[in-house]
């Protein structure tokens, strides 16, 4: 389990356990410039979601990852491997949603792995729902293309592993080999993630999510609306919506410094 | 004060950058825009409003998606990404697929400043990946067809050098494609002991379809072995490829040799029996039952003899009657006329028994007891069904014709003869049989569905 999801455990042992989850397109290094703020007096858990990153490939079952409960119970096997309690468990875009169904899962059976969620970028649903007034920001067809254009990155994949610059020196292309280890993602599993991740319609799981948490959305988020924002903050139960000043999706990478300081702040540890 | 070179020289990069055969975009760390060169905003469509706009704006709505989640990650963390394929969301056109590389400019501090991005035309490009991609599945497909099959299935060329073969033709020969490739298909698989098997069925072929024939291998296995050529558009290539498929067929020549086997031992058995009980017969029957018993049995064995000639699988009505026929004193006295009709081993045994019966009566006391009498045997199908017997077989109506003969009377009982023929046809070939004794000469109706030709 460990080496399957390429679980690196730094930090305090005797502090606190953080785990990170990241999202969809990328892996546990999107985390590198939140993580350290943590290491002083908690104990800081990363790791690849199964297929992607630098976890093991193989152990991608398309059948079992065709939900994304299966992440949920990588983590919650996770956390039982590293035996810990009351984690703040801190999860990025999809990541996010996969916290939410291990929080809940740790709720209804009382293991008290799970003490609360900060959820960065949390969207439960990316796509517009007209008949229940839900504005996800994208429609249907937008995702699907997504799925394809997936497929259609498919080729430039291995040109990406074998750099070949003109006027390039042996060493750059050490370097690019080592650099482009970065969110690697086997093409067919990307597609077949990409499809869970954004086709996916979680809303009644953040409906009924039942541990603590906080919702940390930029206010210029290309992917995630306001209107999301606002859903969370009036349907998820024991939840606070905390507006950072921020473009894209991606805060935890733009804006380190305010989520770090958001999140001490709401954990009561300034 | 820059010289006038320097001036010249700026006004050429600006020239290039601007009016590069490429689009060209540059941002701040958060996607808005800072410079576009014209090449792009002709690409966008007219002049754009590009002030306060981010880049991933004039991307599709997919594009935005791995932008946010792929792109803008992966250049803050490794400094750059390379021709993703993506597309742009043209105001008044089709989405404009395009190749997109980036760069990372940092300040002295190591902090991200400036995205750079270079955007090629990908359209051409992309249709023609597009169909790769397609021919490579349905290639993937039929590979995997090929790869699973249990026959051995080879491409050879004109000469008849292997080219390639499926893990069917290694698993025949136990050799891997490696050691074949460009050796005569017939010196390494050897057939009937015939050196030159390729060769000879090439010469068979007729121009079109295939060359089919059956041979045994040095080993002693049995295969069906077709050859095709390879009729597909190639214009690098002069001379026709053929592809070679052996079928292993072992079992079933093996079966059928063991039926042949049997067949010959049933009908040895079956004469021995005859003879066996034409000799008790001849021992414990009244002298005067003798002769008319041994003359039934020998039409059975007359009929049994019929079907061994034509295998075990029918005989032809004609041939059936020709039996008769001889009975009956020759072709003069005993006329045929129908179609050919093909009878399964059943129906043929009981219409032999059953017409020696008939020609024995004929003989005895019809039109073949003198000798200006005869017998027409005449058959043809019924009439055209109806649309509710069109699902039933169609039948066939055998009529048995006296004349010539002494006048006819009708029986007071029914002999022997007689009942036979009804009781066994009706039983056997589910015929409906009708005599008719009118005073011209006996009559006698047959009418049964016979195997359907095919």
């Amino acid at each position: 389990m460990i080496e399957r999801n390429n679980v690196v455990v730094s930090g305090s042992p005797q502090g606190r356990t953080v785990v990170f989850v990241h999202g969809f397109g990328c892996d546990q290094s999107m985390w590198r410039d939140v993580t350290p703020a943590f290491e002083a007096d908690h104990r800081v858990v990363l790791y690849d979601l199964t297929g992607m990153g630098q976890s093991d490939l193989s152990a991608y079952d398309v059948a079992r990852y065709d939900r994304l409960d299966a992440h949920a119970e990588d983590l919650l096997a996770i956390l039982t491997e590293i035996d810990a309690h009351n984690a703040v468990v801190v999860g990025h875009s999809v990541g996010a949603t996969i916290a939410v169904l291990a929080a809940n899962e740790v709720m209804t059976k009382g293991t008290g792995r799970i003490g609360e969620l900060i959820l960065v970028s949390p969207s439960p649903c990316f796509y517009t729902d007209e008949e229940a007034g839900y504005a996800g920001g994208f429609a249907r067809r937008d995702l699907e293309d997504l799925v394809k254009m997936l497929e259609d990155n498919h080729l430039g994949w291995s040109m990406q592993l074998a750099p070949t610059i003109a006027g390039q020196s042996a060493d750059e292309v050490q370097a690019d080999r080592l650099t482009q280890s970065f969110c690697r993602t086997d093409p067919g599993i990307a597609q077949h993630f990409g499809r869970v991740t954004f086709l996916g319609d979680h809303r009644a799981d953040f409906e009924h999510l039942a541990a603590p948490s906080l919702v940390l959305h930029c206010d210029a988020d290309a992917l995630v609306p306001m209107t999301v924002a606002e859903w969370m903050r009036d349907r998820v139960p024991g939840t606070r919506v905390h507006v950072l000043n921020a473009t894209g999706h991606c805060p935890h990478m733009t804006v380190p410094a305010d989520v770090v300081a958001a999140m001490r702040d709401h954990l009561g540890e300034v | 004060m820059p010289d006038a070179g320097d001036v010249d020289r700026r006004e050429v990069l600006v020239q290039l950058i601007d009016d590069a055969p490429c689009g060209i975009v540059s941002t701040d760390p958060d996607g808005r825009i800072q410079y576009l060169n014209s090449t792009l905003r002709k690409w966008l469509g007219g002049s754009p409003e590009v002030e306060l706009k981010r880049f991933p704006d004039f991307l599709t709505g997919a594009g935005q998606l791995f932008y946010e989640t792929h792109m803008a990650p992966m250049m803050r963390l490794q400094g750059f990404i390379r021709e993703i394929s993506c597309a742009l969301d043209r105001r008044d056109a089709e989405p404009l697929p395009v190749l997109l590389s980036g760069v990372v400019r940092r300040n002295e501090a190591g902090e991200p400043t400036r995205f750079d991005y270079t955007i090629f035309d990908a359209s051409e490009r992309h249709a023609y990946e597009e169909e790769l991609r397609v021919a490579r599945r349905n290639a993937d497909e039929l590979a995997a067809i090929i790869r699973s099959s249990p026959n051995a299935i080879v491409r050879v060329d004109a000469g008849g050098r292997i080219g390639s073969w499926n893990a069917g033709a290694e698993r025949l020969t136990g050799q891997g494609l490696a050691s074949v490739l460009n050796k005569p298909i017939q010196d390494v698989i050897r057939l009937d002991a015939r050196s030159a098997w390729f060769d000879e069925a090439i010469r068979d072929y007729a121009g079109s379809g295939e060359v089919v024939f059956e041979a045994q291998s040095a080993l002693g296995l049995d295969f069906e072995v077709t050859l095709t050529p390879i009729n597909e558009y190639n214009p690098t290539q002069t001379s026709v490829n053929w592809s070679v498929v052996l079928r292993d067929i072992t079992q079933r020549k093996r079966a059928e040799r063991h039926l042949n086997v049997m067949v010959g031992e049933m009908k040895h058995r079956v004469n021995n029996t005859l003879a066996v009980v034409s000799g008790i017969a001849r021992q414990s029957l009244p002298k005067e039952h003798t002769p008319r018993f041994i003359a039934r049995l020998r039409a059975l064995a007359q009929a049994h003899e019929a079907l061994a000639q034509s295998g075990s699988s029918g005989a032809e009505l004609r041939q059936v009657l020709e039996f008769s026929a001889q009975e009956a004193g020759g072709a003069e006295r005993f006329a045929v006329h129908g179609p050919d009709i093909w009878l399964s081993p059943q129906q043929s045994a009981s219409l032999s028994m059953a017409f020696h019966e008939l020609v024995t009566n004929g003989l005895k006391y019809g039109a073949l007891s003198v000798p200006e009498g005869r017998v027409d045997v005449t058959y043809e199908w019924e009439d055209a069904m109806t649309s509710q017997e069109a699902d039933t077989a169609r039948r066939l109506a055998i009529t048995w014709v006296e004349s010539g003969g002494p006048p006819v009377a009708q029986p007071t009982r029914q002999g022997f003869g007689t009942k036979m023929i009804g009781t066994v046809l009706a039983a056997e070939l589910d015929a409906e049989v009708t005599f008719d004794y009118r005073s011209t000469g006996f009559r006698c109706e047959i009418v049964f569905a016979p195997l359907t030709p095919d």
